[in-house]
């Protein structure tokens, strides 16, 4: 195996951002398979800190850093990824749009669970704070997404939520995509009372809510 | 009352001073409120789009504009209340979503609850003032929840409270009716009557709502609290010296625009700074580290000659437990020995200022009393307490439960529990309730108990005019 899978890994763990991106880098100028540059050094990367956080031996950092790492190195293959290069196919579990609703700005719980899922194997757009529905929508109808996770913080802003959904039954599109909520004065009867197709308390909770409904 | 002890020596002031000012002259705040900018502008800052790079002096200066206390005017003039100095001033929690009950249930907070916990605050002889916000009325739409809040605290009591600081239409409305209680918008800028709570947006931003808000107070002379919550780790750094230098900056930016608009406006510099943790990224107030910001904001506030807001009974538990007492007695312990002059949150909060109890909010209740009587300390200013005759008097080998001098003292002297339990084990165990229930049947007792000080009829019917004329132009 090229030793540099060992060493895309070991930055992955090491939440090295730049280290990662140079190694992709390499990856696409000396033409070494993609598919397995993501499958040895990347995912082995990721799923070893996602091992690590569920023994609760990792911590924030490590888990947020290692994921921003993967996340910008698989930037950096997605051209070659696409064009189908390498044995076999790299396919990520599912796309996600992520975002804060309109009006809130709290945004520390929504970027811990986008790391969550993205180093749950999940490709992550997160569109940032204060997002109208049409701008979710948007974000997921180019990318291709699946499922639209919704954080809001606040009592005054849970009802952006709510518009959410609305805005999907109106446009028709409610079929289309999964919408799941979150954030502290949530909960699971608001999720129910609002028709979204999930609720989670906690970005862990978050993932295994993902990982159920793209099954 | 005791003097408050210093955490910081002069030189870590002088260094996190210096700082706090090397942040806000080469990195600058963002303000998002355009009147502001221009505010800004025109005392000589530089700007850059919405960023403004402070100059060190003209902070220092204009921090120094701000009173070293105030009075605070309450409807019924005996609850009037001095900010600063020496006082200390106790009052429920603020803004939390959820009420969480004593067999461990969880729900939404009603604008039923919001009226109970005023009526708690009014009924207590520990808490100064009712608050703001003491829950979130969730069942009253938000673009009256302000008016309602506002009218709870009017009439289910006569003690100060805070009013709305989310924008300046709302704080506008607030301020108006405090007005009409008071007799006037000249009346209360003579005798500021009413307060708010102006946070900035860790890290190094304020937002347009908390601007229109502050803008509003400041105009009409009402004073405000200028807080940062520095979550240490996640929207600041992870050591103790850094949040607290970047918290120091924020609050120094915010009181340098309250001076800016209205020179001499009363502010309180506050501070929720506390900790990530660093398992699951929710805030945690319950810990030393929390303890240790409060009182290094105390002195910061000493430091800069102004009053300072911060701490109060505060735990990340979620039910009455051990651990919501310890957390609690910790957090206001050293916020009161330390020098904090206005406590929000003192009495209710559970989970990191997420619920209310209305169990917890009496078991603060009563670690406010205790921490109250640890700070009046010693009196020796009379031959009476000094107790010289009666120890003649009683002698070798005597008692003194049958003095005259024991039954004039002891009343002012002990601290007397209104929930703990003093019982012999076997007149507990007649009930063997826990602190959860005793607290349980102790505020159900006292809402029962309560009524609410009389409101003149024809300020009653203004104010309910006023309602009435603004939610028609609100739900609109
Ligand atoms: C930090 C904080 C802020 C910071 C935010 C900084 C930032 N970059 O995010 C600042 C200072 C800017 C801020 C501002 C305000 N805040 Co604030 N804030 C908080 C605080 C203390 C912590 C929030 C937090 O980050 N928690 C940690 C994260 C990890 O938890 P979390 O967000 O809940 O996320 C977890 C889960 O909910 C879930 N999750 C989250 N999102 C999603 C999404 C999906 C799809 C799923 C499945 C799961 C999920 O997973 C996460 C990880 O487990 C809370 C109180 C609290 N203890 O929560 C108040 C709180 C939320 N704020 C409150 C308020 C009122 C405000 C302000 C209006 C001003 C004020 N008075 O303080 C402004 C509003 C600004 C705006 N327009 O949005 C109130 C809300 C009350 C209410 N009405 O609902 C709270 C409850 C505090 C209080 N008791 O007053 N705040």
């Amino acid at each position: 195996m090229n030793p540099i899978f060992e060493e895309i890994k070991d930055a992955i763990v090491d939440g090295d951002e730049d280290l990662a991106v140079e190694l992709a880098e390499k990856v696409v100028a000396e033409k070494i398979d993609p598919v397995q540059a993501v499958q040895f050094g990347f995912i082995k990367g990721i799923e070893e800190v996602g091992k690590s956080w569920t023994n609760g031996e990792a911590f924030l950092p490590d888990v947020m850093m290692a994921a921003d790492a993967m996340k910008a190195g698989m930037d950096v293959l997605e051209e070659v990824l696409a064009a189908g290069e390498g044995e076999g196919a790299y396919e990520d579990k599912g796309k996600i749009v992520l975002g804060t609703v309109e009006g809130d700005i709290h945004d520390i719980g929504k970027n811990i669970v986008g790391a969550l899922l993205t180093s749950a194997g999940f490709k992550v757009y997160d569109i940032g704070i204060d997002q109208k529905a049409e701008d979710f929508v948007a974000k997921a109808d180019e990318v291709g997404a699946k499922i639209i996770a919704a954080s809001s913080l606040l009592t005054t802003t849970m009802k952006s939520q709510k518009v959410l959904v609305e805005y999907l039954d109106a446009q028709n599109l409610r079929d289309k995509y999964k919408v799941i909520i979150g954030g502290g004065p949530t909960s699971a009867k608001w999720g129910e009372e609002i028709g979204a197709d999930g609720w989670a308390e906690t970005a862990d909770e978050a993932v295994e809510l993902c990982k159920q409904l793209l099954n | 009352m005791l003097p408050k002890f210093d955490i910081l020596t002069e030189e870590q002031i002088d260094k996190i001073h210096k700082n706090s000012l090397k942040i806000l002259q080469e990195i600058g705040v963002e303000f998002s409120y355009d009147p502001v900018i221009e505010i800004l502008k025109s005392h000589g800052q530089r700007v850059e789009g919405h960023r403004v790079y402070f100059d060190p002096d003209f902070v220092e200066n204009m921090v120094e504009k701000a009173p070293a206390k105030f009075t605070l005017h309450a409807r019924n003039p005996e609850h009037n209340l001095v900010c600063g100095g020496e006082d200390i001033i106790y009052m429920p929690g603020y803004g939390a979503p959820f009420v969480y009950d004593a067999d461990g249930g969880k729900r939404d907070a009603t604008m039923a609850d919001y009226d109970n916990f005023v009526k708690l605050a009014g009924a207590s002889k520990n808490m100064h003032m009712t608050g703001g916000t003491v829950v979130e009325p969730t069942d009253v739409a938000d673009e009256i929840r302000h008016l309602k809040m506002a009218y709870s605290h009017i009439t289910n009591s006569d003690k100060c409270f805070m009013g709305s600081s989310s924008g300046y239409e709302f704080a506008k409305d607030s301020i108006e009716m405090t007005a009409l209680l008071h007799g006037g918008l000249d009346v209360i800028k003579e005798k500021p009557a009413l307060i708010c709570l102006i946070n900035s947006v860790t890290p190094l931003k304020y937002d347009d709502r908390m601007l229109g808000g502050l803008m509003a107070y400041a105009e009409a002379g009402q004073p405000m609290v200028i807080a940062s919550l520095v979550m240490a780790g996640s929207t600041g750094p992870a050591t103790m010296a850094g949040a607290l230098s970047l918290q120091n900056a924020e609050v120094l930016a915010g009181i340098t625009l309250t001076q800016c608009i209205n020179p001499g406006t009363p502010v309180v510099y506050g501070s929720t700074s506390a900790v990530t943790d660093m398992s699951t990224g929710s805030l945690s107030i319950g810990n030393p580290e929390n303890a240790l910001f409060t009182s290094a904001s105390a002195q910061f506030a000493r430091f800069y000659g102004v009053p300072c807001r911060g701490g109060g009974g505060l735990t990340d538990a979620k039910t009455v437990d051990a651990q919501a007492g310890y957390e609690s007695m910790m957090l206001l312990f050293a916020t009161s020995t330390t020098g904090v002059n206005f406590v929000l949150h003192t009495a209710g909060i559970l989970q990191y200022y997420m619920a209310m109890s209305y169990e917890k909010f009496m078991v603060d209740d009563e670690i406010a009393g205790m921490v109250l009587r640890y700070l009046k300390g010693f009196d020796c200013d009379s031959d009476e307490k000094m107790a010289y005759d009666v120890i003649e008097k009683v002698g070798p080998g005597g008692h003194f439960l049958t003095q005259k001098h024991t039954r004039k003292n002891f009343k002012t002297e002990f601290f007397r529990p209104a929930l703990s339990d003093r019982q012999s084990f076997d007149g507990w165990s007649k009930d063997s309730l826990d602190t959860n229930q005793r607290a349980k049947l102790k505020w159900q007792e006292v809402l029962a108990n309560y009524t609410a000080p009389e409101l003149d009829s024809a300020v009653k019917e203004k104010i309910e005019a006023f309602i009435e004329k603004r939610s028609k132009e609100l739900l609109k």
